[in-house]
């Protein structure tokens, strides 16, 4: 036979072999529209709106004709207006009087960026767009004005510097606040300008900011370990063996996941060990980052086991555990920040759909710990939340591996 | 486990109406039938006739539609411990953990039955050494031949000591040799130890030199079930006489045709005269033509067959055919299936 009727042949049979195993294929054409739709779905057809908390100190200024100038309001109403060619809003801004309770919602990265306008905003401003029309400018940092030296309001940034949302929200913000000082005073900036890092996270060097990052990773692929390690004894027969025996299916899948968490934890140990050994430093306490790993890795392994209930051997597994992966990459936040909307509130926390993705909660609070600062007390919510979700997922998991492989059918 | 060895007056399991379905196809229909203690049980039948089906069900692997199981009385359909941990199985297909070795899996199934983990490994040695894989105790399954995978596959059914041992083909895959050893093995599971073993094979000379009882199941449905001896004597006693025959007159007959074909009958009327086979013991669906031709085959039973040879010959020659070789031999419980069953194939 010659090569190209024994190619010919061979993709025919490929074809065949193919088209018969329809689970599989439609798993792969299928899911790359799946999630084109998921995420228009999220983003509502636009894109990320960018939360900004404004802690609006400003008290307004009376001008000569009686009226009140209120330029951190005008400021505001600025910022609400900035929005995507498409009209949908760029930033999600919300108003905010408590201080520290906004570096808590900073920190649980429900918004990205803190805004603090200063009690001597609108006066300073008006100052500032008096002389201007004197002739008598004055420029930044204060000096001469109508009434002796300007002192120049300060307006503060705070955030997580190491945070790719904070980077984009403060950039729009500052571009807001030029855009509104030049129209008020006629001035490019009359105003001082703080950048306040929330935790470490302004003396975080570019590698560390990668490292929670890498260890969610190494985490998340356990996904196929758990689900390949099940499903094979799914293939082998074994579990038909096992079927017969006074053996249930949380012995068994108990069992294997015991074995799936200690090689999660000896990988985040192992990541840490040599994230140390670079430089990297934990600004929290190290137990409490590895306590976070620990748990990421039971509610890993429970999605695995979901995954295993689907498959029928280690192909199966693999291919079908590309779906959750997706998820825990790209719908946590671990690698770019998504639109959050909350469904419900649970304790203060708002409840997000990704919420239900494991890897969201120990995002947030690897970044507590490792960057800034947190300790166990502070992480409670997400651990809880972890530990919530390990359990629902290998209850679901070994529901599902009893109907689907164990029950006597 | 065995608390109390078996009697083999005792029935230890028995299978009530058992049925099970699988969309249109009725796998197993009202199968009911006992086993005995110590007693080895031959369950017989074509390829896709339930075989397997049928004793998935008595060891709980599957669930009936209708009908039960009891072992010892206990039913096997909800996964009761005790019943299980009376069963062994040792499926058709090896199933073991290639990364494991020998004493390893055995002490890990041991485990799976609630056995402490000493006993779960002496015993597991006490069986290496039975079925001769002392030596490859420390071995990764993977590293063994095809028939010590069989062998190994074959006691971890055994690991906890069951009342009854349920073998899906037993000997398949198997070298001579290891055919002798397993055979032998099974042999004294049933003598020296008192167990009941229900051994499913499409061997029968396997069935035929093992079993006490012969079960015969044909689409789903159970045919016949008593000792070798006794189905043997029922579909013919005495001999078979098998010719093989070419050129018929006129062209060769049909597959089958040939029932009808004169020379048959003059060929069944000798067979009668000599001794009467095939009209008084046979019943039922054993109730096989005393001569019957097959292709170029041409077979007769009859008690005495040797000296009738000369006379078939001569029939046959007469009637215009040209005989070849001619064989004689007993009757063998193959020829007591293939009454019951027939020669069409299944699958």
């Amino acid at each position: 036979m010659r090569r190209p009727v024994r190619l010919l042949s061979i993709f025919r049979k490929t074809l065949r072999e193919q088209s018969r195993d329809l689970w599989l294929l439609a798993l792969s054409l299928v899911a790359a529209p799946f999630f084109v739709v998921l995420y228009w779905l999220l983003f509502v057809g636009g894109s990320t709106a960018y939360g900004v908390l404004v802690l609006n100190a400003d008290r307004s200024a009376a001008l000569a004709d009686g009226t009140v100038f209120s330029a951190g309001a005008e400021l505001v109403a600025g910022l609400e207006k900035v929005t995507y060619a498409s009209g949908s809003p760029l930033l999600r801004v919300r108003r905010t009087s408590d201080l520290e309770s906004a570096k808590a919602t900073l920190a649980n990265r429900d918004a990205a960026l803190l805004l603090v306008l200063p009690e001597d905003f609108s006066r300073g401003i008006l100052a500032f767009r008096e002389a201007t029309s004197r002739g008598d400018g004055a420029p930044v940092g204060g000096s001469a004005g109508p009434s002796g030296p300007l002192s120049a309001p300060t307006v503060t940034f705070i955030g997580d510097l190491t945070s790719a949302a904070y980077a984009v929200s403060s950039v729009l913000t500052l571009a807001t606040l030029d855009e509104y000082l030049q129209a008020a005073t006629g001035q490019t900036r009359p105003v001082e300008l703080a950048e306040e890092p929330l935790g470490a996270s302004g003396v975080r060097t570019e590698f560390e900011t990668y490292v929670p990052g890498l260890l969610i990773l190494s985490v998340t692929l356990l996904i196929f370990l758990a689900a390949m390690t099940v499903a094979r004894e799914v293939e082998t027969g074994a579990v038909r063996r096992l079927r017969v025996t006074p053996m249930t299916s949380f012995d068994l899948l108990a069992g294997i996941s015991l074995n799936q968490v200690l090689v999660g934890v000896t990988a985040v140990l192992l990541t840490f060990g040599t994230a140390y050994l670079f430089g990297f430093r934990s600004q929290g306490p190290l137990w409490v980052a590895i306590l976070v790993g620990a748990v990421t890795t039971l509610s890993v392994v429970g999605l695995g086991l979901v995954v295993a209930a689907f498959s029928r051997g280690v192909t199966d597994a693999f291919v079908i555990g590309n779906f959750p992966l997706i998820f825990l990459m790209f719908f946590s936040g671990a690698i770019y920040p998504l639109p959050r909307t909350a469904l419900f509130t649970l304790g203060g926390h708002a409840v997000a759909i990704y919420d239900f993705i494991p890897a969201t909660h120990a995002v947030v609070a690897l970044n507590k710990v490792l960057t800034l600062g947190a300790g166990l007390g502070q992480v409670a919510y997400e651990l809880i939340a972890l530990v919530v979700l390990s359990a629902v997922y290998f209850a679901a998991g070994v529901w599902l591996f009893q109907r689907r492989h164990l029950r006597r059918s | 486990m065995t608390p109390n060895p078996p009697n083999s007056a005792e029935t230890v399991l028995r299978a009530e109406n058992l049925t099970k379905r699988y969309g249109d196809l009725l796998a197993v229909d009202r199968l009911s039938l006992e086993a005995r203690g110590g007693e080895i049980l031959g369950f017989l039948g074509p390829n896709g006739a339930g075989k397997t089906t049928a004793i998935g069900m008595m060891c709980g692997l599957l669930r009936p539609d209708a009908g039960e199981t009891f072992v010892r009385g206990r039913p096997v359909r909800g996964g009761d411990p005790e019943a299980l941990a009376r069963v062994g199985l040792a499926p058709q297909s090896v199933i073991l953990w290639p990364k494991l070795t020998c004493l390893e899996q055995l002490e890990f199934v041991g485990e799976m039955y609630g056995m402490p983990r000493p006993d779960a490994r002496r015993r597991g040695r006490e069986l290496l050494e039975t079925v001769g894989l002392a030596e490859k105790a420390n071995k990764l399954a993977r590293t063994l031949s095809g028939g010590m995978q069989r062998r190994l596959n074959l006691v971890l059914a055994l690991i906890h000591d069951p009342e009854i041992v349920i073998l899906d083909e037993p000997e398949a895959g198997l070298d001579p040799q290891g055919r002798v050893l397993v055979r032998d093995y099974i042999r004294s599971l049933a003598r020296e130890r008192g167990k009941t073993v229900i051994l499913t094979t499409h061997n029968m000379d396997e069935a035929d030199r093992l079993a006490d009882r012969v079960a015969i199941i044909d689409r789903g449905r159970l045919l016949t079930l008593d000792t070798p001896e006794e189905l043997k004597h029922r579909v013919g006693e005495g001999d078979v006489l098998e010719i093989e025959v070419s050129d018929a007159p006129g062209g060769a007959p049909g597959p089958g045709g040939g029932a009808g074909h004169p020379v048959l009958r003059t060929l069944e009327e000798l067979a009668r005269a000599r001794s009467g086979v095939g009209a008084a013991g046979a019943t039922g669906a054993a109730r096989a033509a005393a001569v019957s031709r097959v292709g170029h085959v041409i077979t007769l039973r009859a008690r005495d067959a040797v000296n009738l040879v000369a006379a078939a010959l001569d029939a046959l020659r007469s009637a215009g055919f040209r005989p070849g070789a001619v064989h004689l031999r007993e009757t063998t419980l193959e020829d007591v299936f293939i009454a019951f069953t027939g020669r069409s194939l299944r699958e």
